[in-house]
């Protein structure tokens, strides 16, 4: 049984209703485990890859391209371009290195990462900005389709799409706490199914455990309703086999939410949306990406982990030729 | 299944190298590197005005110590040779003798065809010192002479000065070439082009010297900028090493394809490029590469220099010279620094 394909927006393309996400990738045991995550991924129907040149600097990408050895033809393989507001020549470069490391030619996807910070749709749209990156990876036919990500703030969306750049695809948190908190479901969705433009929904569990954790939804549930929105992905992590085994099964065997099954989830939930306690990447810091708060200029915090992996990666060894494990 | 676990950001992510095995991803293919079975032998180049002639690409000893055993190393060095690659790289303190070891009993009735070189580990003692090791060398390698004897490691400030002492590693050199025991000197380094200058400074009459030259190294602490120029104007013969960043951080963290770095590297004025190889599937690749050999242009080179530049700028590729992960034990310990591992990154 497979997972039910949908229209990339108004493209022939077609998509699995449930995408793969990156960053978890990144998070399995070890390489070995990911490369089989994505091959019993495309084996069950997942055609929808998601990916970022930041994840946990490149062992994402890395990984994945492993995985999608021999198997490259059957998806749709997107990953993101981390410039934050810097240069077009930038973005090329890093475009370059994602490539090398998903071991392709081309992506069916390439979306600007975590537009977060109120300046960033002006700084995509300068001169020799990361918009003229986006024109020539097209151009030049190393991207199929362009877009842009971001869990932050509903009005920097509908900024980004204000600067007139004709976008693919947009991708953003969509959950059933988002709707009664800075919802993108409320202002973003509607405009991009209006323009044909390809919703792309992340965060189906909200980004962090602990909804689910303290009973206040199931993963049933989550996954369910941001697959039951004019979507046409969503986004999951799945770093262990066994999340990957649930997920699968829930898409091929999913059947939408009727409009009063969403809305009754809605309002069961209203209660405890209202302050993003579920949804800290909207309100906390602590979710910016360090790339983009290093390229604004803002302090980082070298609690995070993603600090942490930037520094470990330097970590000596006492070894003058570290062998790779 | 932990659903908190999964979701949490916060979670302590693993070393990003770990679980990347090297000669895996070292040896990609597609990417661009050629993967034709048959071709020509590796060009060979002289060394200095010497008249003798060496092969453009050289096979690193220290990778050859890291091979999965004797018998491996064999077959890479002997699959080498039979392509063209007679330059030989090695080191008394690679894997504490191990690599001699296994170069010696690989290049066994094969000798006379090699260009041997090895690297002596003073830092900072005297002549005697020099002169123990390269005996010792020489029984590990199995012969009486060297083609090439290179003091090892120059990267600290002060190494240049005790180098150049009296009754150094430097006089150590000019005894070991009178008595016939070592063919040509030199000295290598990873660290800093000013070092590897103020070591040109003292006009020692060095046949050789030894740096890392790669795509990104050409606009970060650039040893293609600052001392390349300057051992090419007094006729000194160019070693290029690091080619992939050492331990392959260069393509592991695809800043540029094996094709693209090895070729690169190639491309410069340089006698010979060192590359480190621990697999027969990283020694085809490179073969392929080197065989079919065919410069950059100056416009690709300074493409490609720009295209990394913003890699190449905080040294996370080039750990060499960003961070004490590449300085040796022996050296450290004669200069009375810490392990390495007991420093931050």
């Amino acid at each position: 049984m497979g997972i039910p394909l949908r229209n990339f927006g108004r493209t022939e393309q077609k998509v699995s209703a449930l995408g793969m996400g990156g960053h978890h990738l990144g998070d399995a045991a070890d390489e070995k485990t990911a490369i089989t995550l994505v091959q019993q991924a495309v084996d069950g129907g997942i055609t929808f890859f998601d990916n970022c040149w930041e994840y946990h600097i490149g062992k994402s990408e890395i990984w994945m391209g492993k995985g999608l050895k021999g198997r490259r033809d059957k998806v749709f393989l997107m990953t993101k371009v981390c410039t934050h507001g810097r240069e077009a020549a930038l973005a090329m470069t890093m475009l370059e290195q994602s490539l090398r490391r998903l071991q392709t030619d081309h992506l069916d996807l390439w979306q600007i990462h975590g537009v977060a910070f109120d300046n960033d749709p002006d700084l995509f749209t300068r001169p020799n900005g990361a918009a003229e990156a986006m024109r020539k990876a097209k151009e030049q036919g190393k991207v199929r389709f362009v877009g842009f990500t971001g869990h932050k703030d509903p009005a920097i969306h509908l900024k980004m799409l204000a600067t007139g750049f004709p976008f693919d695809s947009v991708q953003m948190p969509l959950n059933a706490f988002d709707y009664h908190f800075h919802s993108f479901e409320q202002q973003v969705l509607p405009e991009l199914v209006k323009r044909g433009i390809a919703p792309l929904g992340m965060k189906p569990i909200s980004g962090h455990g602990d909804a689910v954790k303290q009973g206040v939804i199931t993963p049933e549930e989550s996954l369910r309703y941001a697959m039951s929105l004019p979507v046409a992905v969503t986004i999951t992590g799945m770093e262990k086999p066994e999340i990957l085994r649930q997920n699968l099964q829930l898409a091929q065997n999913f059947q939408p939410m009727s409009s009063a099954e969403m809305q009754a989830l809605r309002d069961r939930l209203k209660p405890v949306s209202g302050d993003g306690r579920y949804e800290l990447y909207k309100v906390s810091l602590k979710f910016d990406n360090p790339e983009a708060r290093l390229a604004h200029e803002f302090p980082l915090d070298t609690q995070q982990s993603e600090v942490k992996e930037m520094l470990k990666a330097t970590e000596n060894s006492g070894k003058p030729f570290p062998k790779s494990a | 299944m932990n659903q908190l676990n999964r979701r949490d950001f916060i979670s302590r992510a693993a070393l990003v190298t770990a679980g990347i095995t090297a000669s895996n991803v070292l040896a990609q293919s597609g990417s661009g590197s050629p993967q034709s079975p048959t071709h020509g032998p590796v060009p060979m180049r002289p060394f200095g005005s010497s008249g003798t002639q060496v092969s453009a690409l050289g096979l690193g000893g220290y990778h050859l110590g890291s091979a999965s055993s004797q018998q491996e190393a064999t077959e890479i060095v002997s699959r080498a040779m039979d392509a063209g690659v007679n330059f030989f790289d090695n080191c008394w303190e690679y894997h504490d003798g191990e690599s001699e070891e296994r170069l010696g009993q690989a290049l066994k009735g094969r000798r006379q065809h090699a260009f041997v070189m090895t690297k002596v580990c003073t830092h900072g003692r005297d002549k005697a010192t020099a002169m123990r090791q390269l005996e010792q060398s020489l029984r590990r390698l199995h012969t009486d002479y060297l083609d090439l004897w290179q003091i090892h490691e120059v990267v600290y400030y002060n190494d240049p000065d005790l180098i150049f002492a009296p009754n150094g590693a430097a006089e150590a050199l000019a005894d070991a070439k009178r008595q016939g025991k070592v063919r040509h000197v030199g000295f290598t380094g990873h660290k800093d082009p000013a070092i590897h200058l103020k070591m040109l400074s003292h006009d020692f009459p060095f046949d050789s010297v030894q740096m890392p030259l790669n795509c990104l190294d050409a606009t970060y602490r650039s040893f293609e900028t600052q001392v390349l120029p300057e051992a090419a104007r007094r006729g000194i013969a160019v070693l290029g090493m690091k080619s992939f960043g050492g331990s392959g951080e260069i393509i592991v963290g695809g800043a540029a394809t094996p094709h693209e770095a090895l070729r690169y590297a190639m491309s410069l004025p340089v006698t010979t490029t060192i590359s480190g190889i621990d697999s027969l599937d990283v020694l085809e690749q490179n073969l392929a590469i080197a065989s079919n050999f065919k410069p950059m242009s100056a416009a690709e080179m300074q493409s490609l220099r720009e295209r990394c530049r913003y890699l190449a700028g905080d040294g996370r590729y080039e750990l060499f010279k960003s961070t004490k992960k590449y300085d040796g034990k022996e050296g450290r310990e004669q200069h009375k620094y810490p392990s390495s591992t007991e420093l931050p990154a």
